[in-house]
Formats: structure tokens, sequence, C-alpha cells
């Protein structure tokens, strides 16, 4: 039995036939070719599957796609031409904070929520919002570092 | 011009005119050992994957899946220990979508998959050994039926007694994980140097301790998964995601029974290794290929978190007996180590695991008299395997805890104590292998002391009797280089050079975030070859590429860019040639340098990279070549576990300082120094990364992560909820590290080993500091709030 669910993804307007039980996450990357959205825990705890849910992040792997229906959702490929995004990136190539890269999105598309929501960029607040996503390679200092630095480089 | 190399007579040719290039790899190795300036190496360059995975773009095995390709679920083990009476799939296959279900009888090569020992089925057969073993496969149009399917599979088990206590295991003959072996003692090691019994006659003062280490899961974010291809490139092509793929190439002949050459193997991007793809990659790309050959059609695995959890090897748990003795002048006199490693229900590596901490035991000091034993033992319980450290981090806690306890006896600041030990060039291990070369510990630790501050915050630290207590705590270590002993080692690549002057390497060597193939190896074909780094493409991870080795064991640099500097190397010395004929100088004058070609000392005689690239076309001079070199191996006695164990060895040293809550036992690591004596740094961004993710991987595993079992040994939280791993707010401070660069003979430009390096002596620096904040031995990890909260109650530390 499918459900047809309308939203919006990265500016379009898109409509898919989903399972009642279908994740977010899936749909994205089984169906609509979104990549960047990795599957590492589906338990909401790794934040690998990060996406943005009328502009906060939010796991793609525990929402049901039927629970969207309406809203909009951006992915690191809807935000990748934006100036915090591409500082981001940058600043995350330079500091050495790309590791294995499996995580990497998921905490591109966290700071890009933290820079929005024009939080001030003291260390505790970085780390704070980036709690919801592991890492296992970098032990974070550099992920740390180069939202730091990508802050400082926009503001 | 006669050149003596470490003993081996080697030569350039005098003169002529027509000179053979220089093809020796002990030429070639040494020449770029001796290199002064350096044009790469040693910058930190950025890797070249970094800004397509930061962008989401790089692609790892699940982004290689589409639908209409087979989907396959494993079925496990609900029994610790049984014997399979019978698979009833006739339910499973009457369920809508399902293909097939896959079982041990429908196996056509040989059902053996065991790594070190030929113990171990890739389908189970016969009978289960632990909760959790695969039993079999489903294969279904999709993942849903799949799923739904593998419910269905009915496994009539008789259940057997099962054993989960690695003592218990050693002692009893009646319960038999493996019956054919007569015992649960998988393997055996053991070390005798001198004599034990006249070592601690001479000691003024003796420690024993027992040790418990337990297991640790590498939690690499990505879950094991793996598509196989039948006819893809003329062979059964599988994408997957495994540290070795010739290994997996040679499991994947062995299993379906076809030729090596019939399989080829691409590991793309992986999303983390840290030794546990090294184990379980090839079994994940087993089953997909035998999936795909059973059904001629592309067929898809992918674990979930629990299945990865449940099924893939973990860090060994261990118990270890130490007891050791130093003299009044602060000198070790004697060790003698029994070391248990709970391997589960599989040896897998478990015997190479053995080996290596059974080698290390003595930490990296000089002892005279040793004697070391070790045990390899099987219980039913998931099997353990390789880990960033491999047996290491363990018996380096053991021994470090020894060495403090040691130093307190005598009287002694800790770090005093250990470099009146500390193993030096002309000293000898508890192997007896005399330490030629490459030992810079002891200057890394003294300048470690330094920057940490340690001698003054040692007296500080460990007097409080307030809530919050600080201590600071030293760990150093030790870690062989390439295999142990006689075991074979080698690297290879192979290296091209396209008309229009872009290079290819192609090398086995995988990426997993280490970032090898994207940074050193680049940065060492520039270095050689003199080309513009960015005309330099490495090919990694594929089966194609000649078989160099696994990427584990620290081996990605430090012997997988062997192959790349010989194979570049080689091509050099050609080009060098050609060059000295086009600019009319001897090939010893011939600069090449960021694309420009020219005589040293006259830059306007040069031509460009191109051009001369444009003549080897011309005038047939080969730009292709492959970089062989079997690593020396001396001899070794295994019976009594003396001679030549490691090529070389890496060294590291870490400086923790912690805060303990004495009320909630929850123990802060507020800052480490780390300290790395790993010969020439290649590129120090890349191995800051290696020591900094190492460090909180290590301090997870001391303080947080924790596997538990019931008493089934089923795993109860094979899931990030319940298996906790350090986030942003857990890190310490990390120092910028010590590095003294003790160049190892065989090395690309002298490297040793790093990706493991700081993992190793973090139990024993975090262990060795809450022990002085306490002023209690912790014996015991992990060092858990509750951990801490009953050593408090036990030794009354607060009111």
């Amino acid at each position: 039995m499918y459900v047809k669910v309308s939203f919006k993804l990265n500016g379009e307007d898109v409509t898919v036939d989903v399972e009642p039980n279908e994740i977010l996450l899936d749909t994205l990357r089984l169906k609509l070719g979104i990549k960047s959205v990795k599957r590492g825990c589906e338990r909401a705890e790794c934040g690998a599957c990060t996406v943005l849910l009328n502009g906060s992040p939010v796991y793609s792997c525990t929402l049901l796609t039927v629970q969207i229906d309406g809203m909009e959702v951006r992915t690191l490929e809807g935000i990748q031409d934006t100036p915090e995004v591409k500082a981001l990136v940058s600043k995350f190539v330079e500091a050495g904070a790309v590791q294995c890269g499996f995580c990497t999105p998921g905490f591109i598309v966290t700071a890009y929520a933290l820079i929005k929501k024009g939080v001030e960029p003291t260390p505790e607040n970085i780390k704070k919002a980036l709690e919801g996503n592991i890492c296992r390679c970098t032990g974070y200092k550099k992920i740390i570092e180069a939202v730091t630095k990508a802050v400082e480089s926009i503001k | 011009m006669i050149r003596f190399i470490f003993g081996r007579r080697n030569y350039y040719p005098s003169s002529g005119e027509i000179m053979a290039s220089i093809e020796d790899p002990y030429v070639l190795i040494d020449k770029w050992l001796r290199a002064k300036e350096f044009i790469v190496v040693g910058k930190g360059v950025a890797r070249t994957d970094a800004f397509e995975k930061a962008l989401g773009k790089a692609k790892y095995v699940e982004d290689y899946f589409q639908s209409g390709i087979l989907f396959i679920k494993q079925v496990l083990s609900t029994e610790p220990h049984a014997r399979i009476k019978g698979i009833n799939v006739e339910e499973a296959l009457r369920k809508p979508k399902v293909v097939r279900v896959i079982t041990a009888s429908d196996i056509p090569g040989e059902n053996q998959v065991g790594y070190a020992l030929p113990d171990q089925p890739l389908l189970a057969e016969g009978k289960v050994r632990f909760h959790g073993e695969v039993v079999a496969l489903v294969v279904a149009e999709d993942i849903d039926a799949a799923l739904e399917a593998s419910e269905s599979v009915r496994i009539n088990y008789e259940p057997l007694p099962h054993i989960l206590d690695p003592l218990e295991a050693l002692q009893r003959k009646d319960v038999l994980v493996h019956e054919e072996v007569g015992s649960n003692i998988a393997f055996r090691t053991r070390i005798r140097k001198g004599n034990v019994e006249e070592g601690f006659s001479k000691a003024d003062v003796i420690v024993e301790n027992e040790y418990r280490t337990h297991h640790q899961d590498h939690l690499y974010l990505e879950p094991e998964g793996a598509l196989a291809i039948p006819g893809l490139d003329g062979r059964l092509t599988v994408i997957t995601a495994a540290q070795y793929p010739h290994l997996a190439q040679s499991i994947i002949a062995r299993v379906l029974g076809v030729p090596a050459s019939d399989i080829k193997v691409i590991v793309p991007y992986m999303g983390g290794g840290f030794g546990g793809k090294d184990d379980e990659g090839p079994l994940t790309a087993a089953k997909a290929a035998l999936t795909a050959y059973l059904t001629g059609r592309p067929s898809f695995i992918l674990y979930t978190r629990e299945e990865s959890m449940r099924t893939h090897p973990k860090r060994e748990a261990t118990i270890i007996k130490y007891k050791s003795g130093a003299a009044r002048d602060g000198k070790l006199t004697a060790i003698d180590v029994t070391i248990i490693h709970d391997t589960g229900a599989y040896a897998n590596r478990g015997p190479f695991i053995l080996w290596r901490a059974t080698v290390h035991a003595s930490g990296p000091y000089h002892v005279p008299h040793a004697k070391v034993d070790g045990y390899c033992v099987y219980t039913n319980k998931v099997y353990q395997g390789s880990f960033r450290g491999f047996g290491n981090p363990s018996v380096q806690f053991a021994a470090e805890a020894q060495m403090d306890e040691l130093a307190r006896k005598l009287g002694m600041d800790p770090v005093e104590f250990r470099l009146r030990n500390m193993l030096r060039p002309g000293l000898t291990t508890i192997t007896n292998q005399l330490l030629d070369h490459s030992v810079g510990i002891a200057d890394a630790v003294e300048q470690l002391a330094k920057v940490s501050g340690w001698y003054s915050k040692r007296r500080e630290y460990g007097v409080s009797t307030g809530r919050f207590r600080r201590g600071i705590g030293i760990g150093v270590a030790w870690h062989g280089i390439s295999t142990s002993r006689g075991v074979p080692d080698w690297s290879n690549a192979y290296i091209k050079i396209d008309k229009d002057g872009s290079v290819t390497a192609f090398t086995g060597i995988v990426e997993m975030g280490q970032g090898s193939p994207t940074s050193s190896h680049r940065q060492i074909v520039a270095e050689v070859l003199g080309a513009p780094i960015e005309k330099i493409k490495v090919t990694f991870g594929t089966s194609d590429a000649p078989d160099g080795g696994a990427t584990h064991a620290s081996r990605g640099t430090s012997i997988g860019a062997i192959g790349v500097l010989v194979a570049a190397a080689k091509i050099r010395e050609r080009l060098n040639k050609l060059a000295s004929e086009l600019l009319n100088c001897s090939p010893d004058e011939v600069v090449i340098r960021e694309g420009k070609v020219y005589v040293r000392g006259d830059v306007e005689r040069s031509i460009t990279w191109e051009e001369l690239i444009k003549h080897a076309y011309s005038r047939g001079v080969d730009l292709s070549a492959t970089g062989y070199f079997f690593l020396p191996k001396g001899k070794f006695d295994d019976t009594v576990g003396q001679g030549q164990a490691y090529p070389a060895f890496s060294y590291v040293a870490m400086i923790a300082e912690v805060e303990v809550d004495t009320e909630t036992g929850k123990v802060r690591v507020l800052k480490v120094w780390p300290a790395l004596a790993a010969g020439r740094i290649i590129n120090p961004q890349q191995v800051e990364g290696q020591i900094e993710g190492a460090a909180v991987q290590g301090m997870g595993y001391v303080l947080m992560e924790q596997l538990v079992f019931d008493d089934k040994g089923r795993l109860l939280n094979p899931d990030l909820t319940d298996y906790v791993v350090p986030t942003a707010l857990d890190v310490p401070e990390i120092a910028k590290p010590v590095y003294v660069e003790d160049l190892f003979k065989y090395g690309p430009f002298g490297a040793k080993g790093v990706g493991e390096m700081a993992l190793i002596p973090a139990p024993a620096a975090i262990a060795n500091a809450v022990s002085h904040a306490l002023g209690v031995r912790i014996t015991k990890l992990p060092i858990t709030p509750e951990a801490v909260y009953f050593e408090v109650k036990k030794h009354g530390l607060i009111k």
C-alpha cells in the first residue's frame, strides 16, 4: 500500500509514493537520488543522515516520510552553493577535518544550521551543536576548528 | 661509486654509454632515504578526497546500489552453542519476492574462511558456536521481502552446554567449542629470555597484579556492505568495504571454488575500518559473491548496525597476570607475564594478535630476563579480531601500570624510572632482538615530560581529598612495523605515466579515512618523479593492482608506500638518464621539480615535464613500472619466542591529565599530550589527524565503551543508543604532537607506521592518571563512573 506524499526538496516540489513505514532516509536515497545522507545507525544516534526539516537539523532515519507531507526538506545537495556551506567545506578541507568522510555531510548540515541560527560561535556552543553527530575517525578536534573558522570567515 | 647500504653491497654503474637504469629496490629506497631537501614530503598537503567527501559526492558501497538488484538478509543463530539438526526453508521460500535461501550445503567451493587457523565456516555447518553466527542467507527482490522471509527460516537446534568465561574454558575439557582441537586452547605463544628466577632474585621490589580489559566495537560509521555483479569486466566483480582487496578476492575464490583471476574486487571509499573490515570485509564480500554466483544476478548485502555489532569481530577481552621486578638502581630485572585472550568462537586473527601482545609484553623497555606465556582461548561469544592496536593496547596497559607501581615502590618518578629502562639503539628486546637503528622513544619522552609540565603536575596532583581530584599519568608504548616474526611481508604498486604527463599509481591499499592513497602516496610519487602534484592520481583498493598487502597494522604508508616509492624511483632513474641526454649533462645533475626539468645550477638549460614525457614516448623509454619489495626478515624461534620479531618499531607516548569526580565516579580527560617516534612524517596534518582520532577512540575505550553479554553470550547492546562512543562534548584538549623522526631504513623516506599508535598508550596513560588522582591502582577496564564509584567506596576515599 502506497501513500502519496508531497514536500519541498531543495526548493523543488516533489511527490512520491511511499510505504507507510518508509523512512525519509530511504525515500531520499533510494527514490530521489539524494546520496549525501548516509545510513549509519538507523536509530537517531549518529547523525550521518542529517537533513534540514523546515530549517532545523533532524535525523532522516527515524522520520517517516508520511510525517513530512507539506514540509520543506533541504539536504547538503540543496545548500552546497550557499556562502555558509562553501566556507564550511573549504575550512573542513583546510583543517584536515575530513577522514573517511562518511559523517562529514551530516556535520556540515548541522553546522550550517548553527550558523543560520546565529549562535555565538564559542567552543562550547559549537561542541553542543555538534553533539548529535558522531565521528569515529577525527577525534572532533579538527572538525571543531573547521566550524569555528568557517563561522569567523563569513561574519 | 661503491655504496654500502646496511651491509648489502650495491653499486651504481661507474660510467658507460649504455647505462642500465637502477632497478634494485634496496638501492632506490636508500637513495631517497638520504634526500636532504623536499618538495612536498613533510608538508601538510591537502588530501584529494576531502572536497568530494565534504560535499557528500564521494561514493561508498551503498551508493552503488540500485533497484532491481537482489537483496541479501542474514539469518543469525539464536543459540550460543548448538547442533544444527536441520534447516527448514520451505516457509521462507513461499514468501513473496523470495528468490533463494542459501545455506552451507549450497557452497560450491570450500566453506572455510578461517584466517590463521582453518576453524571457521562462512555459513554455520553442523553446529553454531555463538549467538549471532550466520546460518543462512535469504535472497529476495527487495529489502523488505528479504527481511520478512528471514524470520521464516526455521532452524532446528539441539542446544549444547556453552562456555563464556575464558578461565573456565581453559580448564574444561567436557565443553569444547571445537571438539577436534581437544581443548579450548586455540593457540599458545611463549617467550623465554634469560632466567626469570635469577632476575627476580636480583630484584629489590616486586609487583604482581592481575589486569582485565574488555571488548571494543569498531563502530565505523559505515556498516558492512558488498555488491556483487556477475560478468562485469568478464569476471565476477565485487564492490565491497574490505581492507585488503586481494584477501577478499582469494576468500571469494576459495568459497566459490574458482580461480582468483575470475574475481575482481573494488574497494571504493570506505566509511572507516579500524581493523574490523579487515576481518569482516572479505566475508561480507563472499556472501554477496556467493549469492551472485548462485543466482546469476547482481546481489547486494548491507548489514544493519545490529547485525554488524552482533557478527563482526571485536577487540579482544583479556586477562593479564603480570609480575615484574626492579633493583634499587631503578633497573628492571625480570618480568613474568601470562596473557589470556578470549578469542570467542573462532581463532580468526587471534594467533597473530596474541603473538603481537606477547612480543610487546615488556613495553618499550630493556628487560634482561623475561618469561611470557600466551593463550588464545575459545568461548561461545562473538569472536575477536583486528582492532587498531592489535593486542597491544591491553598489554601496554598492564605493563605501564606495573611500571608505575615499581616506580612508587622505589620512590622514583614514573618518567625517570621509565627513562632508565627505555629501549635505545644497541639494546635488545625481550625476544633478544638487537635494535640497531630507528629507536627515538627516549628523546620523545623527555620532550613530552617538558611540554606537558609533567614533573610539577605529578607532585601537585594526587594529593587532594576533595570531591574533584586531578591526576596525571603517562603511557609509553611500542608497536612493531610489518608482520611479526618470519611471516612474509612485501609491498608493491604499479605506476604509469600517460602521454600528457599525467601519472597514475595503482595500489591495493584502500582509503578508509587514513588517507594514505589520497595524501602520502601522492606526495611520495610527486617527490620522487618531480612531477607536479596535481598530475598525480592514485587508484586505490583494487585487486587489479599488484598485491601489496593489506591496509592494516599501520602499514598503508610505512609498508604500502614502499612499492609506490620503488616504482616511481625506477621511472625517475630512466627519466634522469633521458633528460641527461637531452640537456647534455650527467644523470646526477638532472633536477625535476614541480614540472620543470633542468640542469643543477643552470636553471636555463631546461625543458618542461610534458616535453620530457613526449621525448620518452618517442625514444622508447618505458614509463611504467612495478615496485615490488620483499621485507627482509631475520630468524625467529617460535618455541622460545626468541629472534627478530619486526624489522623496526614505531614508538609512542601519551601523557594524560584527568579530573575524577569522586561523588559520581565520572572521569574527565582534560588534556592529552602525544609524542610519536615513527620515522619521517610525510604529511603532518594527516599524522595529526590519526593521532587525534586514535587518542579519542582510545579514550572512549577506556572510559565509556562496553559490550554487554547475557548468560547466553547474546550481545545486549548492539546499537548506538546503549553502546556509547565519544561525542564532540567528550573530547579533551589535544596538544600538538612531539615528533622524533627516527628514520626506518626500509620505510619510504624513512617513514614508520602511524595509524594505530596513539590508541596504544591511551588506556595506560588514562588509567595511570586516574590511579594517580585517587591514589588507588586501577587494574580493570573500562573505568566507567560505576567502576570508579566502587573503587572510591572500597578504599573509603570519601566520607
